[in-house]
């Protein structure tokens, strides 16, 4: 049998040329109908694409070719291509918006002659001279700058769907066509004016789209950027070496100057370094690494140039991960985004529509105004704001979050987190810094500082990881000779001419049926001394974040797997309210489901691999992982900097984001519900009605924007 | 009237002048943004120091 996974390839990439949600959709159907093609999401506000598909059956060229028939460009996302194509694209949209303003200028003066002379009676000769000089100008406008809204139009056509182009390119095309046919009888009302003004206005309105898409994009292809293409390699001979980036291998020796990104996943040769992750988690504090310690690729050296070892190739690197990730979310659709595709293409439907019955009224009613009213409501109606600014608006909230070390996997998320009403925090990992200190609990005999002591000088000989708890209590009076360790059951050796253990407390004491729950015991020949205990340390930070979840009206529930005391003790210093400890995850499971029976939308945070069940049942669930692990880790966020304060901030943004989704319906619902009837009474001139629209657009667009901009 | 006859050929090809100009600009990348990443330019290092 072949396993899902191996009959599954998977991939994102960029498709320049997408105008409108109907492009999306076309590419999405025709890519749909592709033999081997598992599942398809593409998005138009960001203008990217995932696939998935069988490689046995299926490679990528066919379905590059199938867009390239579409009239689209695939294109790679990552790096440089990316932002050369993006550069293009506003370079072209600028000049498109130069010649539509020029020509647009020009053409209102011939015609405004043309109207105001028409009372005083104007020399027929210079009358068809200034149409003609009209059509002349306004000819290359339509031309080159009404283009994109002529192809954008073309696509929806093809697809035998309505997108928002459609309407405008007809509008475009019935006002300069009878302009063109008034000139040639060298008699009768021309548009010139309305084409130009209609071309240059929504064609700035198309450009601060633009720009907020673009701005949208960069949160993945920021980090793209950062990763440098060669690197320093060190020979054993001392001799460097820059070579390309794919060219290095695991076991490189790699020097990476002050300022520089650390290429790969490495460790650090150096005695120490100073390393700014911010790229990585968000977090812009420098941390310090010691030689042996792992650094990640990504991670800029605030301190002096070091040597690392290459432990993976840079295409492996964490920072890999994460770009690999943020680019699969962005080109994945929020289902809120999937029903605003929808209802738009409705939306323009409804507006050729209404335009032919306003055309076939006032034609009959009063020809004069048939003209300027049917382009009106052509030009007028605005359905932006859900075809551009939902997935705009979610585009910019993902972004935001991924700065802030919270990775947005699952599109989806974004709308699920302004609901949730319960974060549940698994203890461990998630709360504590795992730096554990060893704490006296009793002693029979000996001073507790004199206990701390003699178990650090103990545990100097082990390697166990719980040895690290009694590094800071180190007396240098107190040395321990001769000691072995006994794995599973703890240290001896002689202290000051006497024997002592420490571990379990069979092992110390010889009896058993002592409690062992996170309990280490000390003893020399003549008994227990004293009982120790090891506790992680809270980090400040998570007792600022629950406060601020709390005060943000979140229920905080601590569910652990960990000792009741130990949990007791996290959920007082915390001030959680309500802890379960000893939880197995079946216990976790059946808890979250419970919860949410009761109606609740629970927030679970794990560690996204052992945890992955208990993850998946919870509304949105969140993993808190650094490293290699952020590829394995099942779950809608990502949290990379393991700060609670970011989830925070998270649902926050979330809950802003869904504000502006909620106001800029409502504008679009008043807006269209005020002009399009105006327009239809013919009571709105065609000029006005493509201020209006572009008005509208940048409304709505700007208005999503703003999540970009906020400081918290 | 008959002066309009000159001026409006005029107009038009100062039109095109304007164009012309103003993608000459666009492509020398007069409007690419990122104002800072320009003046960076000036202190950019070609290479990476000597170590």
């Amino acid at each position: 049998m072949m396993s899902a996974a191996a009959s599954d390839s998977r991939s994102a990439f960029g498709i320049e040329g997408m105008h409108c949600a109907n492009c999306a959709a076309s590419v999405e159907r025709t890519l749909r109908g592709l033999d081997g093609i598992h599942s398809v999401s593409v998005n138009a506000a960001t203008g990217k694409a995932r696939v998935d598909w069988d490689p046995t059956r299926l490679t990528l060229k066919p379905i590059f070719e199938a867009i390239r028939k579409l009239g689209f460009r695939p294109v790679p996302l990552a790096g440089e291509v990316a932002e050369a194509a993006a550069v293009k694209e506003r370079r072209s949209a600028l000049k498109r918006i130069g010649v539509a303003g020029l020509g647009m200028m020009q053409t209102m003066m011939f015609v405004y002659a043309l109207y105001a002379s028409g009372a005083h009676g104007i020399d027929p000769g210079i009358a068809q001279y200034l149409r003609i000089a009209g059509m002349l100008l306004t000819t290359p406008v339509l031309l080159y700058s009404g283009m994109p809204f002529y192809q954008a139009a073309l696509h929806d056509l093809q697809r035998r769907r309505v997108g928002m182009d459609v309407p405008v390119a007809l509008a475009l095309t019935i006002a300069f066509t009878a302009s063109v046919y008034h000139t040639l009888l060298g008699t009768g009302e021309v548009y010139y004016d309305s084409v130009t003004m209609f071309i240059f206005l929504l064609s700035l309105g198309r450009f601060a789209e633009m720009s907020v898409r673009q701005r949208s994009l960069s949160a993945s292809e920021a980090l793209s950027r950062t990763v440098p293409a060669e690197a320093t390699r060190l020979h054993p001979d001392g001799v460097t070496e820059r070579v390309s980036l794919a060219r290095v291998v695991s076991g490189d020796r790699l020097r990476v100057a002050k300022g520089a990104v650390v290429p790969v996943d490495g460790r650090l040769l150096s005695d120490a370094a100073s390393l700014d992750e911010s790229l990585i988690t968000g977090e812009s504090r420098p941390v310090s690494r010691r030689t042996g310690e792992p650094v990640a690729g990504g991670a800029i050296i605030a301190g002096n140039a070091i040597e690392v070892i290459c432990e993976k190739p840079a295409s492996q690197s964490t920072l890999a991960g994460i770009i690999e990730l943020l680019q699969l979310a962005s080109s994945e659709k929020p289902r809120t985004v999937a029903v605003a595709d929808r209802v738009a293409s409705w939306f323009s439907f409804c507006t050729l529509a209404l335009a032919l019955a306003v055309a076939v009224f006032w034609g009959v009613v009063d020809p004069q105004r048939a003209m300027p009213a049917t382009l009106a409501v052509l030009v007028v109606t605005c359905p932006c704001a859900l075809s551009l600014a939902i997935p705009a608006t979610f585009a910019a909230a993902t972004s935001y979050l991924a700065r802030r070390g919270l990775l947005v996997v699952k599109p989806d998320a974004i709308e699920r987190l302004p609901r949730i009403d319960s974060v549940m925090l698994d203890k461990t990992g998630t709360l504590t810094e795992g730096a554990p200190v060893a704490t006296v609990e009793s002693t029979i005999g000996i001073t507790p500082d004199r206990a701390l002591a003699i178990a650090a000088a103990l545990e100097r000989g082990s390697d166990h990881p719980l040895a690290r708890a009694f590094q800071r209590f180190a007396d240098p009076n107190v040395t321990a000779v001769d000691f072995h360790e006994h794995p599973g059951c703890g240290v001896e050796g002689i202290v000051q001419s006497r024997r002592w253990r420490i571990g379990t407390p069979e092992f110390v004491s010889g009896q058993s049926g002592l409690e062992t729950d996170s309990l280490l015991y000390l003893g020399s020949d003549e008994g227990i001394a004293a009982t120790l205990a090891i506790r992680d340390n809270l980090v400040a930070e998570g007792v600022n974040s629950v406060r601020q979840l709390q005060a943000q009206g979140l229920n905080v529930i601590i569910a652990s797997g960990d000792t009741t005391e130990a949990v007791r003790a996290v959920a007082a210093t915390l001030g959680v309210r309500e802890y379960h400890a000893r939880m197995t995850p079946q216990q976790k499971l059946d808890f979250v489901e419970q919860t949410q029976a009761k109606g609740r939308n629970v927030l679970m945070v794990g560690d996204g691999i052992n945890d992955a069940p208990v993850l998946a049942a919870a509304t949105v669930s969140c993993a808190m992982t650094q490293g290699a692990a952020i590829a394995q880790a099942a779950a809608d966020l990502l949290l990379l900097n393991g700060s609670l304060q970011s989830l925070a901030t998270g649902i926050r943004v979330a809950q802003h984001a869904r504000r502006i989704v909620r106001q800029n319906l409502a504008w679009a619902l008043v807006y269209n519900l005020v002009s399009v009837p105006l327009a239809a009474a013919g009571l709105i001139a065609p000029w006005v009605a493509a201020l209006g629209m572009s008005i509208s657009s940048l409304v709505v667009v700007t208005n999503a924007a703003r999540l970009a901009w906020r400081r918290t | 009237m008959t002066i309009v006859l000159l001026l409006i050929p005029l107009g038009l090809v100062l039109v095109c002048v304007a164009a012309w100009a103003l993608f000459w600009a666009v492509d020398s990348g007069q409007y690419d943004g990122d104002v800072e990443a320009q003046g960076l330019i000036a202190v950019e290092h070609d290479e990476p120091p000597r170590v």
